[in-house]
């Protein structure tokens, strides 16, 4: 008891509590918690409950206590050793830090309070930092006396290092200057690693340099000399952890690290940028929190060094993209110059040579003219370039002079008069003298009207061209308008930048270089003018220009305005206009080929030029000018190949591929394209568009002609190319296919053939495909193949398996593989496909899935029946069958009859099924009829059919019948399995039932034994009935824990021994204490439940006793309900030595009892006595019924829909029990036969009129019998039976004679006895019978 | 053990019967009854069957030859019967 009470202390106190009571507190000088004061065990209960980390101090030692959750905290090793002992011993480390606070609170009574103090806590093996919040307090004696300390502490140290080295990463990602040079950002990151020397005493960045590592940065490591680190795991990129020793730096601790990690300063997508070294704190295991640390802080650095080395990378190529600018312009400057001078030597000579063959050969004059017209224009393209890099490097300076404007604007239009005139347009100039000179740059300004001109007649179609000179206040106003298409708005910001050319305008020509408007800005800018634009789409535009006049007289005209220059201008211009014939003389034609040529180009001398060199190589030529004449030619006369242009008015060179590939025609005429444009990307864009080839200007005459050769050689191999292909695809072992985008099949190879018996000659084959499954017979299969063909013509790629029929109607099935493609030729998309035939393969895998689907099936069910039912829906599913049928043709008049669809008999079929069955039972075993589609197996209960009814117009191929035999088999083998499974259930249930329960039962009783529905399992639960020496009757109910094979041992002896002692003692509470001893012998038997009764059937008299069983239930014949719950005890076993009680209770006539286990009431989330209820109601509703009857009712009105979880067994008496005599057929014996008839009617509680009643009629019917009895010899036996309902007495009276029929005349007190008996009672029936006459009687017992 | 019926007779005109009447004894009533009548002469016998607990057809079958000629005495138990066979009216109930 002692030990006890001092135990209690630590209640409560969890683990902790429990250790504590351990030590050996007598060693202590607190001595045993018995003794201990109250004040020490109020601090200590208090402690112990509280959740929050606290320890204590108590005596003059100082003893330590400690709680669960300081234990869990901060204790660590020290637990459970710390308990009991010194505080001083238990925190020796750091008592330097910890004692003296401690002191002022013992001496002063004052609490202590200390904020997350660092201390060295050796809790884990090794000096540990961590840091702590927590307050003293003091704790007194009973007396009042200072005699401990209570500590309520916070231990911290996770959220303070958290907190440090969450600023470090905060510091390091602070940079506040966005971009740095990588020696900056190592510096700054140096400086950030530097202040946290607690997490990293010291840190060293290196670099890879090449094949060299260089020190790169370093923190705290002060002049101390460094060990060489290994760079190897770090160049991998991986981390590596280096054991340190020797005199290294410490940082903010008092000794150097242990240990320092390598981490990589890793660079996305390439090797690491060096690593990081850094010294580990030593007061810190190296966990996760930690580690991770470690990398993001070398993270950042990486990411820094990589983001300073990217802006380098940008800077560097900034400035050399300035550089290449710089170097372009000088490049510009000094090419133009150096045009300028062999241009100078030919147009030199050429005039010379122009007017030396004037009127002469013409052929020769006209290759002239080409030569004058071009080297004019490159003269003024040179010119252009110059004035540009000119104004580029500032270099362009403005010659000023005081100029007439209108004089000189009017006479540079008028240059362009005869252009504009054969154009068909108008020149309108309206040049009014000015006030004042303007002070201009005489040759820019040429260059600023001609520009405007040119530009005018190129985009002018209709109308005219109008310049006119005016004032605006003190500026001259120079407008050149036009009628031409305009320029789009979106285009107006762009007018006058450099290179712009609007796409797709009408325009004379496509040539110009877009510098020509960016120009005219220039100049009118370098003479302090400016220079707007006006247009409207589709209308005209209108150039405005706005220049300073000056004051001043107007100069008068000085020697002509206009330069020579502006006749390249002019020039130029009319080589846009028509009737500027070309000119077909000069080169001689060469031998004559079969090879025409059409040429596209809008430069009237370019178009004559290559027809020319093309004659000359014997080629027939047409030229046309532009891309939408070609495409016409191309279209009326095929040619054997297409020289075009890129850049044309209307159509495009890149648009005349594009349509000559659309159109089926041209699809395959090669094109050689010409452009002005070099580079890669021209030349791609130009092969995309479906170029065979292309050729860049200027080109030699000899390239361009072999290329032409070469390409009109290709177009003939091709068709070589194609007949090898053919037989490519001809050797292919898979079929292979081309479909059109909108499915149609148009080309095929032979093994297609092969495969689905369409043939070439068949193409092309629209969707549908004739080998679509046909949609009405399989609707299924042909939805597979149209989902198929969604796939083929939606998506790029693809495969599929489905379900085809041959020519000849038979089934296949393909694995198809297809592609989306471009033909090359057509630019169109088609679909390259290819399948071959997996007809075997798909049904080898179908006949598996179906073993395996059946398999399933088998195994899951758990009867015969339930098996069946799973195999014909697996067997339906397969075949999609509209219904499968199983008849088993065994022993019993009609065949069995199972199917997948509602519940159906032999005689519910229609005559044709049963036809079609019967044929099906006549074929051998296991042979699969393809007609009925059916088979026959062997079925447990005799021969079986399997019937597979398809939907209509579906075939029964050859493949099908395979597998339904395979199946059928299978299906066989299972069904014996089940079978025997079956049997062998009901052997084990027999084998309970044998065990459980006597063979005879006394009159008048009903029992019922059920086992665990799921899983199907035999249990502990028994009933038994003893007849006992003196006419009275033992009744048992009983239940032993738990299920199988072992329970219903236990079971068996308990019955047993129970009925023994039963017979010993006819005694229920001493049976039930005998058999408590015996319990606790047999293992298992412990806690088993009995219902004990001893029960006299004469007069009802029960006695009765209970171990732990619920109670039993009588329901009187007017409904009420009483619950024998007296006589209770414990279960079986428990607690041996107290006397069981024992109760008696008088069973009324006609009442009924029930005795049952728990298994019958007891429901998950339901309380027993509501399971009692309803057991009550059930027996009330049965209680007119016979008792086997009631028995039935209630064993199925109480069990749940999927049977019951537990084992339930059941006994029903109705007392009293039914009345049974068996007697001569003498009439002497009636009178004992009466008495004795009167005795149980007494005991059914009858009242006297209906026992007369019964007794009368009852006696008649005997009489009857007797009569017979004497007639059929003279050993006659009768017997009579009685039994008793709640409201109801039911007699049989028996013989083995014939009933005699009724003939008053001849013996009329017979009749009579008929006429009292139907009078007498409710219901009389006669049986008559080959074995003998019934009466049975039935009347109501009133009350 | 048959079935036990004794016969007491007061004066020449009451016959009375005690113990059941079946068929084991239904002869030895149509005995008694005849000789009874024959001691009653042309007077209406009274058969009190007031000590007879059980009668069935083979004991009414005695009395029906005699019906013009008796009134009967019964106790409740046997009223239905007697009711049922007709004989109600000949028959006075007396507990």
């Amino acid at each position: 008891m002692g030990m006890a009470a001092g135990g209690d202390v630590f209640a409560g106190g969890g683990d902790v509590g429990r250790q504590l009571a351990e030590v050996a507190w007598e060693q202590t000088p607190l001595g045993p918690p018995r003794a201990w004061p109250q004040s020490l065990r109020t601090a200590v209960s208090i402690l112990l409950s509280s959740r929050f980390p606290m320890w204590m101090a108590w005596g003059p030692q100082l003893t330590f206590f400690c709680n669960d959750a300081y234990r869990r905290d901060t204790l660590g090793r020290k637990y459970p050793w710390a308990l009991g002992r010194p505080a001083g011993e238990v925190w020796a480390e750091i008592w330097a830090d910890i004692g003296p606070r401690i002191e002022t609170v013992l001496s002063t009574g004052q609490a202590t309070w200390d904020e997350a103090l660092l201390l060295f806590v050796e809790r884990s093996g090794y000096p540990e930092e961590s840091y702590h919040t927590f307050s003293y307090s003091p704790l007194r004696a009973d007396d009042g006396v200072l005699v401990g300390m209570l500590c309520v502490v916070s231990e911290e140290t996770e959220r303070v290092i958290g907190e440090r080295r969450m600023a470090t990463l905060r510091d390091l990602g602070s940079d506040p200057s966005a971009i740095r040079t990588e020696h900056q950002v190592l510096a700054f990151a140096a400086a950030q690693l530097g202040r946290n020397r607690r997490d990293l005493p010291f840190t060293m960045t290196y670099l890879f340099d090449g094949d060299t590592v260089r020190l790169a940065a370093s923190t705290g490591v002060d002049g101390h000399e460094m060990p060489p680190w290994p760079a190897g795991e770090p160049a991998r990129g991986e981390t590596a952890l280096v054991e340190l020793t020797g005199d290294l730096p410490a940082g903010d601790w008092p000794e150097p690290p242990t240990q320092a990690l390598l981490v990589p300063l890793l660079r996305q997508g390439g090797a690491p940028y060096g690593f990081m070294v850094a010294g580990l704190n030593r007061y810190r295991v190296l966990d996760e929190a930690y580690r991770g640390f470690v990398e993001l802080a070398a993270g950042h650095m990486a990411a820094g060094i990589g983001s300073a080395r990217n802006y380098e990378t940008q800077q560097r190529r900034a400035e050399e993209l300035a550089e290449l600018d710089r170097a372009k312009t000088a490049f510009f400057s000094n090419v133009s110059h150096e045009f300028r001078t062999p241009l100078t030597l030919i147009m030199g000579p050429l005039e010379e040579l122009r007017s030396r063959w004037a009127g002469q050969d013409d052929a020769v004059r006209a290759e002239l003219e080409v030569i004058h017209r071009n080297g004019l224009r490159l003269g003024k393209l040179v010119n252009t370039l110059l004035d540009f890099s000119r104004i580029e490097a500032g270099r362009m300076r403005a010659h000023d002079e005081p100029v007439d404007l209108a004089a000189a604007t009017a006479e540079l239009a008028s240059v362009f008069r005869s252009a504009v005139e054969r154009a068909g347009l108008r020149l309108q100039v309206d040049c009014p003298p000015l006030p004042g000179p303007v002070h201009l740059d005489r040759g820019m300004w040429e260059k600023v009207i001609l520009n405007l001109l040119s530009n005018a007649l190129k985009f002018t179609f209709d109308g005219g061209v109008r310049v006119t000179v005016g004032q605006d206040g003190d500026q001259a106003v120079v407008t050149v308008a036009d009628t031409g298409i305009g320029v789009p708005p979106e285009e107006m910001p762009w007018l006058f930048e450099r290179f712009h050319r609007i796409e797709n305008a009408r325009s004379r020509s496509n040539e110009g270089s877009g510098i020509g408007l960016a120009l005219v800005k220039e100049l009118v800018e370098l003479q302090d003018g400016s220079i707007t634009a006006d247009s409207t789409f589709g209308v005209g535009t209108t150039f405005t220009i706005r220049l300073p006049l000056r004051a001043g007289r107007v100069p008068a005209a000085a020697g002509p305005v206009v330069s020579t220059g502006a006749d390249s201008y002019v020039q130029e211009v009319l080589r846009w206009l028509p009737g500027d014939a070309d000119t077909e003389a000069g080169m001689p034609a060469g031998p004559p080929s079969d090879v025409r040529v059409l040429v596209a180009d809008d430069n009237a001398d370019m178009r004559g030029y290559l027809t020319r060199l093309l004659r000359s190589a014997g080629h027939e030529v047409h030229a046309v000018g532009d891309g939408r004449h070609a495409l016409d030619e191309a279209r009326a006369r095929t040619p054997d190949l297409i020289v075009s242009d890129v850049m044309m008015p209307g159509m495009d060179g890149l648009e005349l591929v594009s349509a000559l590939r659309a159109d089926p025609r041209t699809a395959g005429t090669p094109v050689l394209l010409l452009s002005a444009r070099a580079g890669p990307e021209a030349s791609i864009e130009g092969l995309e568009a479906g170029a065979d080839d292309y050729l860049v200007k200027p080109f030699s005459a000899a390239e361009l002609l072999a290329r032409v050769r070469a390409n009109v050689e290709l177009a003939r191999l091709r068709n070589h190319h194609a007949r090898w292909r053919t037989a490519l695809i001809d050797s292919l072992q898979e079929a292979f296919f081309v479909c059109a985008e909108d499915g149609a099949v148009i080309e095929i190879n032979p093994t297609f053939t092969d495969i689905l018996g369409y043939g070439p000659e068949g193409l092309p084959y629209r969707p549908v495909h004739p080998w679509w499954p046909d949609p009405v017979e399989e609707p299924q299969r042909h939805q597979e193949v149209a989902d198929a063909f969604t796939l083929l013509v939606g998506q790029t790629r693809g495969s599929y398996t489905i379900p085809v029929t041959h020519r000849d109607g038979h089934r296949l099935w393909v694995a198809a593989a297809f592609n989306r493609v471009r033909e090359p030729e057509t630019g169109r998309h088609v679909i390259v496909g290819t399948f071959r035939d997996v007809t075997a393969e798909h049904y080898a895998v179908q006949r598996d899935s179906a073993l395996a689907a059946l398999s399933v099936h088998l195994s899951e069910a758990e009867s015969l029946t339930g098996a069946m039912r799973g195999a014909l829906s697996s067997l339906q599913d397969l075949w999609q069958a509209t219904e499968v049928y199983a008849v088993v043709f065994g022993d019993s008049d009609l065949p069995a009859v199972t199917t997948t669809g509602p519940g159906t008999s032999w005689a519910a079929l229609t005559e044709r099924q049963r036809h079609t069955l019967t044929v099906l039972r006549g074929k051998p075993l296991l042979t699969p009829v393809a007609e009925q589609t059916g088979i026959t197996l062997e079925h447990p209960d005799g021969t079986m059919v399997l019937h597979v009814e398809l939907a209509e117009k579906r075939s029964f191929t050859e493949q099908d019948q395979t597998l339904l035999a395979l199946l059928a088999g299978r299906l066989g083998q299972g069904l014996h399995r089940m079978h025997q499974i079956d049997q062998q259930r009901e052997t084990a249930l027999e084998l309970q039932r044998a065990i459980l329960g006597p063979a005879r039962l006394p009159a008048g009783f009903a029992v019922r034994y059920a086992p665990a529905t799921r899983p199907l399992k035999v249990g502990g639960d028994w009933y038994d009935t003893i007849p006992l020496g003196d006419d009275r009757i033992g009744i048992v109910v009983g239940d032993c824990v738990g299920h199988g094979l072992a329970a219903a041992a236990v079971m068996g002896q308990l019955r047993s021994a129970c009925r023994a002692l039963l017979l010993q003692n006819t005694d229920p509470a001493h049976t039930l204490t005998a058999l408590d001893r015996f319990a606790v012998q047999l293992p298992g038997a412990l806690c088993a439940t009995v219902f004990c009764g001893v029960l006299d059937p004469a007069t009802g008299d029960l006695t009765y006793s209970s171990a732990g069983h619920p109670p039993a239930i009588v329901t009187h014949p007017d409904g009420a309900t009483d619950l024998l719950d007296q006589g209770r005890s414990r279960p079986l076993g428990v607690r041996l030595r107290a006397p069981r009680p024992e109760a008696h209770y008088l069973v009324p006539a006609r009442a009924t009892l029930l005795l049952y286990t728990d298994g019958l009431v007891e429901r998950r989330r339901q309380p027993l006595t509501t399971g009692i209820d309803r057991l009550a109601d059930t027996m009330r509703e049965g209680r007119a019924d016979g008792i086997e009857e009631l028995a039935t009712d209630v064993m199925s009105g109480m069990a749940a829909d999927a049977g019951y979880d537990d084992d339930v067994a059941l006994l029903l008496y109705r007392h009293p029990g039914p009345l049974e005599i068996d007697f001569a057929a003498e009439p002497t014996t009636l009178y004992s036969v009466r008495s004795t008839l009167r005795g149980w009617l007494a005991r059914c509680g009858v009242d006297p009129t209906t026992t007369q009643n019964v007794l009368v009629a009852a006696g008649e019917a005997c009489a009857n019998a007797i009569e017979h009895g004497h007639r059929h010899g003279p050993a006659g036996k009768i017997r009579l039976w009685a039994s008793a309902t709640a409201g109801h007495l039911h007699l049989t009276i028996t013989d083995s004679g014939r009933w005699k029929t009724p003939q008053p005349a001849a013996n009329p007190h017979r009749g009579r006895g008929l006429t009292l008996m139907r009078a007498l009672m409710g219901e009389v029936t006669v049986t008559t019978g080959a074995a003998g006459t019934t009466i049975a009687l039935q009347t109501r017992i009133p009350g | 053990m048959s079935t036990p019926l004794t016969f007491t007779t007061g004066g020449t005109d009451v016959l009375a019967a005690a113990g059941e009447i079946d068929m084991s004894n239904a002869a030895t009533f149509a005995a008694a009854l005849r000789e009874a009548r024959q001691t009653a002469g042309t007077a209406v016998l009274t058969v009190d069957l007031t000590g007879v607990d059980y009668i069935d057809s083979a004991g009414l079958a005695a009395l029906f030859p005699h019906v013009e000629h008796v009134r009967v005495v019964a106790n409740p138990l046997l009223a239905p019967v007697l009711t049922i066979a007709g004989l109600d009216e000949l028959t006075t109930i007396r507990e």
